[in-house]
């Protein structure tokens, strides 16, 4: 009993942590959309909505204790988008 | 069906391997499923890229409050889903807790699609759709609002079939049908809730943030 007790405790304490900067870093990206700096506040969107993706991918996803293979197969999606991302637009914005 | 064998399926002649492959298999299906998203934000890139004052007028015309709230709705569920996911795999008999977690997900996921569906028909009563009487008279603004109708729509089928799977996990768990205690079916289906969770998370600050500072 107590150890199921500490078990759920310990498990909340740690995903309410990344839960409460997750909101927090959607209410400073809310903010900041209204602050007029040009490209810079279309830059700190998506940079923040990168730092969210990596919390979920790291800490709810589990990858920070995933094995090796798991982590390959989750960044090679992303490897693929950045290679399609960079040969396209290396086009499209020297044109 | 206490032991893992309750668990175990063909192929496998080990349970620790039939979870790796599962965990692996899911992971090879979300890159799939990221340069599925992939391509749709390039193609939004590249039209906002061509029509930078469009696309701030049209990010203008969206709710913001809908948009931001969803989102909140959704990283809450990731907290739930990661809760049931944790409280399964380790080890304690915290039955109770998964049952709760697997609920409130499913919950959060139908207050998220409902919360959508009023903010499509505002846009339909704004005529944001895209068309002869579209609302907004840059011809850029046409272009986000297309694959805002499709990009969120491809969203809420996946966050629909989520919603599926989690529910079935929660009747199946509560019937006592399937072991709980490091059950793969649940950590696979805690891993594609949380990608769809990040799609949106991506999605929100290119379509509700624009044009906001100006």
């Amino acid at each position: 009993m107590t150890l199921r007790r500490a078990t759920a405790a310990h498990l909340w304490r740690k995903n309410i942590v990344i839960w409460a900067a997750l909101l927090a870093l959607l209410l400073l990206s809310l903010g900041l959309a209204y602050v007029p700096m040009g490209r810079l506040t279309t830059a700190a969107g998506i940079i923040i909505a990168a730092v969210k993706s990596t919390l979920v991918l790291l800490l709810f996803m589990e990858l920070v204790t995933s094995k090796s293979l798991v982590r390959l197969a989750a960044i090679s999606g992303l490897v693929f988008v950045i290679a399609m991302f960079t040969l396209t637009l290396s086009d499209v914005l020297t044109r | 069906m206490s032991d893992e064998s309750a668990l175990l399926r063909e192929p496998w002649v080990d349970f620790d391997r039939q979870r790796e492959a599962a965990k692996f298999g899911i992971w090879v299906f979300l890159g799939s499923e990221t340069l599925f998203f992939g391509a749709l934000l390039l193609t939004y890139t590249i039209c906002r890229v061509e029509h930078p004052e469009a696309f701030a007028a049209a990010g203008r015309e969206t709710n913001i409050w809908y948009g931001t709230i969803n989102t909140a709705i959704l990283l809450t569920s990731s907290l739930f889903m990661a809760m049931a996911s944790q409280a399964a795999e380790s080890g304690a008999r915290l039955r109770r807790l998964v049952l709760g977690c697997l609920l409130i997900t499913a919950m959060l996921g139908l207050a998220f699609v409902i919360l959508k569906g009023f903010e499509y028909k505002e846009d339909i009563d704004k005529h944001l759709v895209p068309g002869a009487s579209f609302a907004l008279p840059q011809a850029g603004a046409q272009l986000f609002y297309g694959l805002y109708w499709l990009v969120t729509g491809v969203h809420a089928i996946h966050l629909s079939i989520g919603m599926v799977l989690v529910s079935r996990l929660f009747w199946m768990f509560y019937q006592r049908k399937l072991r709980i205690r490091e059950n793969p079916e649940l950590e696979v289906t805690a891993l594609y809730w949380h990608l769809v969770d990040i799609v949106w998370i991506i999605l929100y600050p290119l379509i509700y943030l624009p044009g906001r500072a100006s």
